[in-house]
């Protein structure tokens, strides 16, 4: 009896261990692949790296464009609770219509955004209603804690941080980083272990040129003219004329970059850089140097007005005062059509097209920054008989505010053409410079002694007799140039009477240039004239710019030795 | 040979209890030094989610100070609240620093007696 309970127990030992060993050989042999996944999936978490966009700062280090780091509410379709009062409370929370919530729960899936990058008050309350199936994630929102300045500048960023416009997009292989996955241990009860990795990567930082105080007073005086002139928009550049680097560059309308939907695609163009414009008589800095530098004429050339008006393959071109007989420098002071057309007849279509090209007429000044047009001047083949009266006085040409700016600066830095750009540096994200995007190499257009000459010249404009009497500023010469064009009517294809488009370009101090400045308002009502509307704007730009780069006034000035004793 | 051979009884009953002890205490060991590293890698996580919040904060306040800091915003406080307004550059006077007189030294060092 014994013996036989012992075989028995013998044998469901031994099928106990048979069963347990088959079971062994399914879990680790057979099973091994799909159960190590399975048991992969639940002791390590898998998580996106964190990728933030790098900072842009000003020159001066001050921060334009950064990081916050914002919730964004998902839900779980298949595991959500959203009853109607849910919803409702769902609904109050977020400041929407319960509707619109519900018509973001897929029916089914397991991940469906119901909002992205929340108000921390915002998503505190939603984590409070504590309804299941709702979830958070954390996420960047570009943030840019000017506001509206340097918006053109600056640019946008979609809502999943992808780059729209500006620096932001033009910059942005920069800015951007790649991401990644980091693994984490994690327990039965979900708490995780460390890495030991870094859950966020940063993208370079980028240093711009802009000066944020010089940004301000631009913007600012651009506002009053706004205003002044009940103008339809407004552009205005400051540039270092040596260097190329944009200090301040402002459009009006403008645009909040926190919000760049709120406003037409037409505010958010910038105007300084993608719109073309008749530049008027600021153009006749072409004929002026041509003139100069094929030794056509000298400063006290004189030329014969006295008629006020000039006839040009068929059209009369007058004169808004008639004048008697002007040299050559008050030609260009009193900005007389008919001496300009004069001087243009005498250099003939070949030369004006050979200088304005030289001076950048017609070709995109290279500036960072996306959307530039190169505008736009015929070559002499395809002038028209009128053309040779039109094109000397800024007719029959489309050029940007940045074109003009960088003519002006050759004649303020002796006669180099420079590249404009609004970067400077771009910094890694322990702040390492990684690139310097300073130019090194000028290309000289024209001669010191011309550009010379022709800053006499300019200067002339904004004294006693000048049509930029306006843009003077006291204790500091000023050197510029006044432009009143029509606009053309686009329904009649005829120049507007109405419609103009006032513009100064100038450059300060005179002798030893700091700023090159161009102002142009389009379509002021009340006055048309360059000199009225745009020159003060330039005046009051520059006279605060000055002050806030603490440049001593050149004349007049005064300086007290002082021995400081520390 | 008696002798010798309880003295090796006598080795080896004590040995091989230590044996067994060291064996016990380094198994003990490992699994301590185990969890503790296991605590400390929760710790850690804790603290990285701690590291985390205290960025975000950073970051938060960072963009207010630089909101708060707006050229625009300051300028046009100072001005409402406390009457500044941009130097007119007439008014301003620029005064040229110069070096501090260095104090005279016996010394027969011309360059440095002709210094004021």
């Amino acid at each position: 009896m014994n013996k036989k309970r012992a075989i028995i127990l013998s044998t469901v030992i031994i099928f106990s261990f048979f069963a347990v060993y088959l079971r062994l050989t399914d879990l680790m042999i057979l099973s091994h692949k799909r159960l190590s996944e399975k048991a992969k999936l639940q002791h390590i978490k898998v998580e996106d790296i964190h990728v933030r966009r790098g900072i842009i700062f000003d020159r001066r280090g001050r921060e334009l464009a950064l990081n916050l780091e914002l919730e964004s509410l998902y839900c779980d379709p298949e595991s959500l609770n959203l009853d109607n009062e849910s919803a409702r409370r769902l609904a109050t929370v977020m400041s929407k219509e319960p509707k619109v919530i519900l018509a973001k729960v897929p029916k089914e899936g397991r991940f469906a955004w119901i909002a992205r990058k929340l108000e921390d008050d915002t998503a505190e309350k939603i984590k409070r209603l504590n309804i299941k199936g709702l979830g958070f994630l954390t996420e960047a929102k570009r943030f840019y804690p000017k506001g509206e300045l340097t918006s053109h500048i600056l640019g946008f960023v979609g809502v999943d941080n992808q780059a729209l416009e500006g620096v932001e997009l033009k910059y942005d292989k920069y800015l951007k980083t790649q991401g990644g996955k980091v693994f984490f241990g994690r327990d039965a009860s979900g708490r995780t272990l460390s890495s030991g990795v870094d859950i966020e990567a940063k993208g370079n930082n980028v240093v711009l040129t802009i000066d944020e105080g010089l940004q301000g007073i631009v913007e600012k005086e651009l506002d009053k003219a706004m205003v002044r002139w009940r103008a339809a928009a407004a552009s205005a550049i400051m540039m270092d004329p040596f260097t190329g680097e944009i200090l301040a560059l402002a459009n009006r309308p403008s645009y909040n970059p926190n919000s760049p939907g709120s406003v037409s695609s037409s505010d958010r163009r910038n105007r300084a850089i993608t719109d073309c414009y008749e530049p008027g008589s600021t153009f006749k800095i072409i004929i002026g140097v041509a003139s100069l530098e094929e030794k056509m004429a000298k400063q006290d050339t004189l030329f014969d007005v006295s008629k006020g008006s000039i006839d040009a393959g068929g059209k009369t071109i007058r004169d808004v005062h008639k004048y008697g007989i002007l040299t050559f420098k008050e030609v260009i002071q009193k900005s007389s059509n008919v001496g300009s057309i004069t001087i243009g007849m005498k250099l003939g279509k070949e030369r004006i097209y050979k200088y304005a090209k030289l001076l950048g007429i017609g070709e995109k000044t290279g500036i960072d920054l996306p959307g530039e047009v190169s505008g736009w001047i015929r070559p002499p083949e395809k002038w028209s008989g009128t053309s040779i009266g039109a094109i000397p006085i800024g007719q029959e040409v489309a050029v940007t505010p940045l074109q003009m700016l960088r003519a002006y600066s050759a004649i303020a830095n002796g006669g180099f053409l420079v590249r404009p750009h609004v970067v400077s540096e771009i910094i890694s994200p322990d702040g390492q410079v990684l690139s310097s995007l300073r130019d090194k190499e000028k290309k000289q257009i024209i001669s010191s002694k011309t550009a010379e000459t022709f800053k006499d010249i300019l200067k002339s404009v904004v004294e006693e007799g000048g049509t930029g009497r306006s843009a003077s500023i006291e204790g500091d010469e000023v050197a510029g140039k006044t432009g009143t064009a029509q606009i053309i009517n686009p329904k009649t294809k005829r120049y507007s009477k109405e419609k103009y488009v006032s513009s100064f370009i100038g450059f300060v101090p005179a002798d030893n240039p700091r700023l090159a400045i161009i102002v142009v308002i389009y379509e002021p009502k009340g006055q048309i004239y360059g000199g009225v509307v745009a020159a003060p704007v330039f005046r009051d730009i520059a006279n605060q710019a000055l002050s806030y780069l603490n440049i001593p006034r050149g004349k007049d000035a005064y300086e007290i030795p002082l021995l400081i004793a520390r | 040979m008696i002798h010798t051979g309880n003295r090796r009884n006598m080795v080896s009953f004590i040995i091989k209890p230590l044996l067994i002890a060291l064996l016990l205490f380094s198994l003990f060991g490992l699994v301590w030094l185990r969890s503790h590293v296991v605590t400390l890698e929760y710790n850690l996580s804790d603290l990285e989610k701690k590291k985390i919040e205290c960025l975000k904060e950073r970051k938060t306040l960072l963009a207010e100070k630089a909101n708060i800091l707006s050229f625009g915003k300051v300028e046009t406080s100072l001005r409402r609240n406390y009457g500044f307004v941009f130097p007119e550059r007439v008014r301003v006077i620029h005064v040229k620093r110069q070096k501090e007189p260095l104090p005279y030294k016996a010394s027969l060092d011309k360059k440095r007696l002709i210094e004021p």
